[in-house]
């Protein structure tokens, strides 16, 4: 009971203290005030979702194996530039375990990776990102199985869009508001990340996605899940 | 680097986020630069020789090219200096883009220090009663994270005393790493599983979960997150009645300098340089003892 009106009251009065402040006290910056309240917020109904539903312990367990192993992926590729399989190990989680998994290895591997890389106002706009292409990702996850090709322009795509998301975090933490011009200037100067993000995903999940997938196939034989 | 990060979390978090906050939304320069000094005083009592050097080399071109380049995106203001392609390069722009890049170095430094004082058992204490399936999975994956790198390294090895991709050139270490990589999966989804059954057997999810912590909320924490809570609830009042606009276009407008914004950023001030003015004390109480002996 205690809780549940713990609850009550953050959202009740959470949600309009963002949006109060918002307007007033941060009212000249109000752009990029509110695209970080709206990616910190995007997190919290998946989050509730999930922790409301009954999950076995061995599939929260998966969930952490993965996360920790695009965290490990991100670790021994951090020499080289905008090149890590992160995205691509969160698409197989978010392909074998389903939207939800997806939604949280994507947010959770860019909360613990930076941990080590180091923590800012830009986690919680990776959050989002990594969050919001798993979950996409086990929505598509039958097609995505069936056809490389598929699979492939997924990739692509998510390199891309998450390449536009955090630049939309680039151009305004400079300005603190929207404007078009630094936003132009933001995604052609980050071409080549945008790319390397793009090329390195589409590697790595053919690389990456049948072996795993067959893994896990006979880890389900193995153990009669 | 003790005395700052020995605080309980709460008061810790929060006075991080509203250093962030502030620092980030609250255009005026006063603010920023009182930022950008306390950020950096209690950042250099954090790090070493080495880390501070690299910092430094990291921050002065930055700022240096933010500065640079705010006059390429913006002809705004009443000073040119000189035209570019018929565009004017405005003073005024220059003076922006200077404190643009203070505003960015001082988020940069609070991150830092936050990272390294906010660390994770600290983050999971935080969260981990309001979403504990979450904080469950953050807590095994952290656990997890030093043990793949334990068992990569043992499949390096291996790989190595079977002389296997061992010529050292690009395609024997890509190879290598794959292998190592995809062995890590397998291996690592299995012990999952056989961790999810030993846990069930020993009763996992029956009965309420307790939380281990080592966090106890002391008199000391509560004076620091009232004070913390106190100047940010007068920063925002001032700030939400206007007292502490700022703008820099056409010219910069003058600095308000009556009693209320001036305590304004007293109150700034003291909330910026208080997590180095805490470290310095004991820093000073520490060699006062230990020249005793």
């Amino acid at each position: 009971m205690n809780k549940k009106l713990l609850s009550y009251l953050i959202v009740l009065l959470g949600i309009p203290a963002v949006i109060v402040l918002g307007f007033t006290v941060f009212s000249e910056v109000k752009y990029i005030y509110i695209a970080l309240a709206v990616a910190a917020l995007s997190l919290v109904p998946f989050l509730i979702r999930f922790e409301k539903k009954d999950h076995s312990v061995t599939y929260l367990l998966l969930i952490a194996v993965f996360t920790a192993l695009s965290v490990i992926g991100r670790l021994a590729f951090s020499a080289v530039q905008a090149f890590k399989p992160v995205t691509a190990v969160v698409v197989i989680a978010a392909m074998y375990f389903g939207p939800e998994a997806g939604f949280l290895t994507g947010s959770l591997s860019a909360l613990l990776s930076n941990f080590y890389f180091g923590q800012g106002p830009w986690t919680v706009f990776q959050m989002a990102a990594w969050g919001l292409l798993g979950f996409l990702a086990g929505v598509l996850a039958e097609r995505l199985k069936k056809n490389l090709v598929l699979l492939s322009v997924y990739g692509a795509f998510s390199g891309v869009v998450y390449s536009l998301m955090m630049d939309v975090w680039h151009a305004m933490f400079e300005d603190g508001i929207f404007s078009w011009g630094r936003y132009v200037t933001s995604v052609t100067t980050s071409v080549w990340f945008t790319v390397m993000y793009a090329v390195s995903n589409v590697v790595f999940l053919l690389l990456l996605a049948r072996p795993i997938g067959k893994k896990l196939d006979r880890i389900k034989t193995k153990y009669g899940i | 680097m003790k005395a700052f990060s020995r605080l309980h979390p709460l008061p810790l978090f929060t006075y991080f986020i509203i250093m962030l906050l502030f620092s980030m939304f609250l255009r005026n320069p006063v603010i920023v630069a009182l930022s950008l000094l306390g950020g950096g005083a209690f950042a250099a009592t954090l790090t070493d020789k080495r880390e501070k050097l690299s910092d430094l080399k990291f921050y002065i071109p930055l700022s240096l090219l933010i500065t640079v380049t705010n006059p390429l995106y913006s002809h705004n203001g009443r000073t040119p200096l000189f035209f570019v392609n018929g565009n004017a390069f405005t003073l005024e722009a220059i003076e922006y883009g200077v404190f643009i890049a203070a505003m960015i170095i001082a988020v940069l430094l609070w991150s830092k220090s936050y990272s390294k004082i906010v660390t994770s058992d600290k983050f999971l204490y935080l969260f981990g009663r309001a979403a504990p399936k979450t904080a469950l999975i953050l807590s095994v994956a952290l656990r997890y994270v030093p043990i793949l790198k334990r068992q990569a390294e043992k499949t390096r090895a291996a790989q190595k005393t079977l002389g296997l991709y061992s010529t050292g050139s690009i395609a024997d270490n890509v190879v290598s790493g794959a292998k190592v990589y995809s062995s890590l999966v397998g291996w690592s989804i299995e012990n999952a599983v056989e961790t999810g059954r030993h846990m069930r057997s020993r009763g996992w999810g029956r009965g309420k979960r307790t939380c281990f912590s080592v966090f106890r909320f002391r008199a000391s924490d509560g004076v620091f997150l009232g004070f913390t809570l106190l100047a940010a609830v007068l920063l925002g009042l001032s700030a939400s009645r206007g007292l502490l606009a700022f703008s820099f276009y056409p010219t910069p407008t003058p600095l308000p300098v009556t009693a209320l914004p001036v305590a304004a950023y007293i109150c700034f001030g003291a909330l910026a340089f208080l997590p180095f003015l805490i470290e310095t004390e004991e820093n000073i109480r520490w060699n006062c003892l230990r020249s005793k002996i």
